[in-house]
């Protein structure tokens, strides 16, 4: 019989744990807190998603919740959620993973970004969310390369035709920029009936991102590319699994996009 | 207005333009943003919803509030429009049922009303029937056909041969409709209930009396699960999934789910016990037999009281617990998994946590009822949940309270005839309260009963939806059966294709109608629909359709529109007037509930005012305890009623008034539907003078005896964005969900030399389908899993590749479908075949060979 990601903590003792987190958070959690925003500069935001796993039922609602805010293109997606299938009968498994750009704070794609003076693609300074510009982007789509995660896609329905060579520009995720700056949940945020998907400052010590990212322990996805992602998982153990199949195990990935990536994120 | 092919266009215009960067505008609402924010400190909460923007202009969209009618939990939400069309719908935050969440099917309605594939505009069919050969008509020379065709039919006496079908209506629609229908004398109506879970309902009836129930998940400490996939596709899916998933990692509450198939339900329960199907009875049963062994029945023992467990309803409780002892008795762990295949001491485990975490909640659907044997799985559950206390108390399955409208009702209307289609072949079926309407076609086929001159239906597929789609298109087709059928659909599916009339109806999204669906907090929420967006084309709401014919016909239906009616039932339903604002409350606000209402718990145990008890034409029935008023219940004379008893009246429970407990009376669980007493029937004096076993007792399903190696049992399920038949014609859902290769055990892929990608002939006695294989652990063996949705050969191109016959070109790129595979449709395989005792649809116990036909 399978098992899965069991909560075991009471009640009670989880509120302890939180009590005792953010009561010691103020002081303790400062440093960290005061070290991040040091290394990025003047960055007074991070903003920053935690997906909560265990509260993910794998419904999609944010999938199209994205797909409708931006009307994204049939067979591209900003959001999506990936199903990993594990196990041997009857000891089988399937977790969910919602997806989406990792915002990362050492963004590989920015760095590839070839425009001149100014990149299409960037890292803003004031919150760290990567952004396109699609007027300054040329659709080369190096950025889709040299992104570990598949997070973007060529829109062909953006940009200047001329300029981008009838290529479109490269799109993906921004965390609902048009939503956040006017004081609204991202679109993903908003539809998800777990609450698995928590957006706020994670350089705000009371921000519920910060208090999650201090109180568990966890993950980003290939920690190893030196990204720096913004986007952080809780009990997604499952990326262990993925990494390493045991041969004889059986494991299926479904991503529920257009193709599976011939570049798997792990 | 803005027309389909005008909208297409502002998809291409907006993308032309969009140089114009939408960064560049949302750059500039951040400095304004930010300003703000500098003032008062750091923002960290964001507003929950109830707002969207344009990602484009950064401009604020027009916000509507509506409600969702994609599935059948209809859950209050917002629209957004931009210049008058649809581009967003969010949930409805100030709901107290769905919290402001809603599912992706609900978000992807916007796909219901820009498909490409619509039906705008009525149709006559110029070839014959089926052949796709369709000529536009007028609304008046539509409904002037039709009005002469049911005038001539009442003008004969024979109001019952227009029979009118529908799948899904619900509140005020529902009513408006019926208003017609009773005003006009036909009882010729049939549903599509016996489809879903009317069979579950019929066992709630024969128990508890009312039907559904809801599950308490906010206070519940342990829930056990058969058969229901409550995260991904249940009736009131948003409410309650987001409520179970939230008690689980809050309040670490376990989940323990018994199913065939790890649906992501099974996946996210703390265990998922595969179980073979049409077994979970014989846990049930193994599991009270535990629970009364251990005596772990404490906590039942006050409810006992209100139970009725032997013949005699003033039996004492210790007379019940013994009787309770015997009956499951030979019920043992051991004997039930040799049955099911679930291990003995895991029924065991199950059983004890399920009576000693207090209050738990025993959950059922489909997958436990949906079978020959599901009256008797779904009384068992009900068993269960009595003996353990956790019956109609917080945390635990609970009697459903919704909205209560006052509406308008035609004032005179003329006594109803009706053909008997609706119950089954005559005397098979034992109650089939929900009637068995995948069986309606069979019996006009065989025509004993009559046929009707004039079919037509409502929100329905009757082609698509039922068992045997070849028997269901014969029928369809065939005008010595059927002389003259009308559909009502915004769409061109399997069954309109057969019509000899099309309709258009509008969608849900730009209609109005009220909404009562059940509440997870049992406090009644009520709701209103109304348009986001004009109706497209020439299309119409069905609702006002009723309202026009009514005036052809002469007959008066208590509203002259469907908004007249939304309108009229704000002001009727006295708290709505006085407390909602009325309808013009309702439009603004969406959804209201009265903040001093308390939830609802233990209805059973209302008083009776005394002066209810001592009206005049109130009697007493001493072989139930059941006090009823015959002259509600329609009897002519005390008399007569006394002689008849109130088990022997016809529809006594319509006089039902209360029940006596020992020395008390109380409300009790009135019956509706049948006559049961006020008593929690575990014992049912009903199903015992039919014959049937009182107690719920094993039966096993007799097609699964003495399988051959190479015959597997079929097994249907939901997926989490599609709903049964309505909406893979949604781009968005399609392209998430549109293939559907069969689940097969590894263990029975080697026996029968399969290998993942091959593909099958899957055959049973009324047909065959080719399909993919899945080779997966996710599935138990001997079982090959086909989910519904999939295979359609209509209802337009996202669905099946399709083009109606009126659809339009001009499909901007974007939305392309970049997929050639649409799976296949088990129905084709599945026969209508009904429960014995409810009549409910069999989709879990078809009996299939699978042979290899293609290697990978």
């Amino acid at each position: 019989m399978t098992t899965v990601s069991t909560p075991t903590m009471t009640r009670r003792q989880m509120l302890k744990r939180v009590g005792a987190a953010t009561a010691g958070a103020t002081v303790v959690a400062a440093a960290p807190m005061a070290a991040r925003a040091a290394k990025h500069g003047k960055q007074e935001v991070r903003y920053a998603m935690v997906i909560d796993t265990r509260r993910c039922s794998g419904c999609q609602a944010c999938s199209i919740a994205c797909k409708s805010e931006f009307e994204v293109p049939l067979g591209s997606v900003r959001s999506w959620v990936e199903h990993v299938e594990v196990g041997k009968y009857p000891n089988v498994e399937r977790r969910m993973l919602p997806r989406l750009c990792n915002q990362c704070s050492e963004p590989p794609c920015v760095d590839v970004c070839p425009t001149e003076p100014k990149k299409a693609t960037y890292k803003r300074e004031e919150d760290g969310i990567v952004v396109v510009d699609d007027s300054l982007c040329i659709g080369c789509a190096k950025c889709l390369e040299a992104c570990p995660y598949d997070a973007r896609f060529m829109n062909p329905f953006k940009g200047d035709p001329v300029k981008t060579k009838g290529n479109g520009v490269a799109d993906k995720c921004d965390f609902c920029l048009h939503r956040i700056s006017q004081g609204v949940q991202p679109s993903c945020v908003n539809t998800c009936q777990g609450k698995a998907r928590i957006f706020g400052d994670l350089n705000d010590p009371t921000s519920e991102v910060a208090k999650l990212v201090e109180e568990y322990e966890t993950t980003v996805l290939l920690r190893e590319k030196k990204t720096k992602p913004s986007v952080f998982y809780i009990d997604a153990d499952y990326l262990e699994a993925k990494k390493d199949p045991k041969a004889d195990q059986y494991f299926r990935l479904d991503t529920h996009r257009r193709e599976l990536s011939s570049k798997r994120w792990a | 207005m803005v027309n389909r092919r005008h909208f297409l266009r502002i998809g291409a215009t907006v993308a032309a333009a969009t140089a114009a960067s939408p960064l560049k505008t949302a750059l500039a609402a951040t400095e304004t943003q930010s300003k703000a924010s500098s003032e008062s400190g750091a923002r960290q909460y964001f507003d929950e919803g109830g707002k969207d923007y344009s990602y484009l202009r950064g401009t604020e969209k027009e916000a509507v509030p509506s409600a969702c009618w994609q599935c059948v939990s209809r859950c209050p939400i917002i629209g957004f429009t931009e210049d008058g069309v649809l581009t967003k719908i969010e949930g409805q935050p100030n709901s107290i049922r769905s919290l402001g969440k809603i599912c992706a099917k609900s978000q992807a309605g916007i796909n219901q009303v820009y498909d490409p594939d619509r039906i705008l505009h009525p149709m006559r069919r110029t070839g014959e029937r089926g052949e796709g050969k369709w000529k536009r008509i007028s609304w008046d020379e539509a409904l002037g056909e039709l009005a002469e065709h049911l005038k001539r039919l009442r003008d004969a006496g024979e109001p019952e041969k227009f029979m009118f079908h529908y799948g899904r209506m619900k509140g005020g629609t529902s009513k408006l409709v019926h208003n017609f229908l009773a005003a006009y004398g036909t009882g010729t109506i049939g549903n599509h209930t016996s489809l879903c879970e009317g069979g579950k309902w019929t066992a709630q009836e024969l128990t508890w009396g009312s039907h559904y129930d809801n599950w308490d998940f906010d206070n519940t400490q342990f829930v056990l699960n058969f058969g229901s996939n409550i995260f991904e596709t249940h009736t009131n899916h948003i409410s309650t999934a987001q409520r179970l998933i939230t008690a689980m990692v809050d309040r670490s509450v376990r989940l323990v789910t018994f199913d065939v198939r790890l649906s992501n339900t099974a996946a996210k329960s703390t265990e998922w016990v595969p179980i073979r199907p049409g077994t979970d009875l014989a846990v049930v049963l193994a599991m009270c037999h535990v629970i009364m062994r251990e005596g772990l029945y404490e906590a039942g023992v006050p409810f006992l009281e209100f139970c009725k467990v032997t013949a005699d309803y003033r039996a004492s409780v210790d007379d019940k617990i013994e009787a309770l002892k015997r009956h499951v008795k030979e019920y043992t762990p051991e004997w039930a998994s040799e049955i099911s295949g679930v291990p003995a001491y895991r029924i065991v485990e199950v059983a004890r946590e399920f009576a000693t975490r207090r209050p738990a909640c025993v959950i059922s659907y489909r997958g436990a009822v949906a079978h020959y044997n599901g009256n008797e799985t779904e009384r068992a559950i009900q068993m269960l949940a009595a003996i353990t206390g956790n019956i109609d108390n917080p945390g635990g399955r609970c009697k459903a309270v919704g909205a209560s409208w006052n509406y308008p009702k035609p004032k005179k209307t003329p006594k109803t005839r009706k053909l008997d289609l609706l119950d089954g072949i005559a005397g098979q079926i034992a109650f089939p309260t929900h009637h068995v309407s995948h069986q309606v076609f069979e019996r006009i086929k065989e025509g004993s009963a009559g046929r009707p001159e004039v079919y037509l239906w409502y929100c329905y597929a009757p082609v698509y939806a039922n068992g045997d789609c070849k028997g269901n298109e014969e029928v369809l087709k065939d005008e010595s059966l059927l002389p003259f059928t009308v559909c009502v659909n915004p769409f061109y599916d399997e069954s309109a294709a057969l019509a000899d009339m099309i309709l258009p109806d509008t969608t849900y999204l730009e209609r109005w109608d009220w909404e009562d669906m059940v509440s997870p907090t049992q406090i009644p929420e009520f709701y209103i629909r109304q348009p986001l967006v004009a109706p497209m084309g020439e299309s119409r709401n069905f609702a006002d359709v009723c309202c026009d014919l009514a005036k052809k016909l002469g007959l008066k239906i208590g509203a002259k529109s469907m908004e007249d009616f939304v309108e009229k039932s704000c002001k009727k339903t006295k708290i709505v007037k006085k407390k909602a604002r009325g309808f013009r409350g309702m439009r603004k606000k969406g959804v209201w509930h009265n903040k001093r209402d308390k939830p609802q718990y233990f209805t059973y145990r209302q008083d009776v005012k005394d002066k209810e008890l001592n009206k005049e034409t109130i009697i007493f029935d001493d072989t139930t305890g059941v006090y009823w008023d015959w002259k509600a219940a329609g009897v002519g004379s005390r008399e007569v009623a006394e002689a008849q008893g109130y088990t022997h009246t016809k529809k006594a429970y319509r006089g039902y008034v209360a029940q006596q407990f020992g020395d008390l009376v109380y409300v009790g669980f009135p019956p509706d539907k049948v006559n049961k007493s006020g008593y929690f029937e575990i014992y049912s004096s009903l199903m015992e003078e039919r014959g049937l076993p009182p107690m719920p007792t094993y039966m096993a399903i007799p097609e699964h005896a003495d399988l051959a190696p190479d015959q597997l049992v079929l097994t249907t399920y939901k997926v989490n964005v599609q709903t049964h038949s309505r909406t893979m014609n949604c781009r968005w859902l399609a392209e998430l969900y549109h293939d559907n290769p069969a689940w097969i055990n590894p263990g029975t892929a080697q026996a029968l030399a399969l290998r993942e990608g091959d593909t099958v002939k899957v055959s049973s006695e009324i047909g065959e389908i080719e399909t993919a294989v899945q080779v997966t652990p996710g599935v138990v063996p001997g079982v090959i899993a086909i989910s519904h949705h999939c295979g359609h050969w209509q209802y337009g191109r996202f669905a099946s590749g399709k083009r109606a016959p009126e659809g339009v070109d001009d499909i901007p790129d974007r939305d392309t479908r970049w997929w050639n595979r649409n799976g296949v449709h088990p129905n084709w395989v599945i026969p209508n075949s009904p429960d014995p005792i409810n009549g409910q649809q069999r989709w879990m116990d078809t009996v299939v060979r699978v042979t290899k036909i293609k290697s990978t």
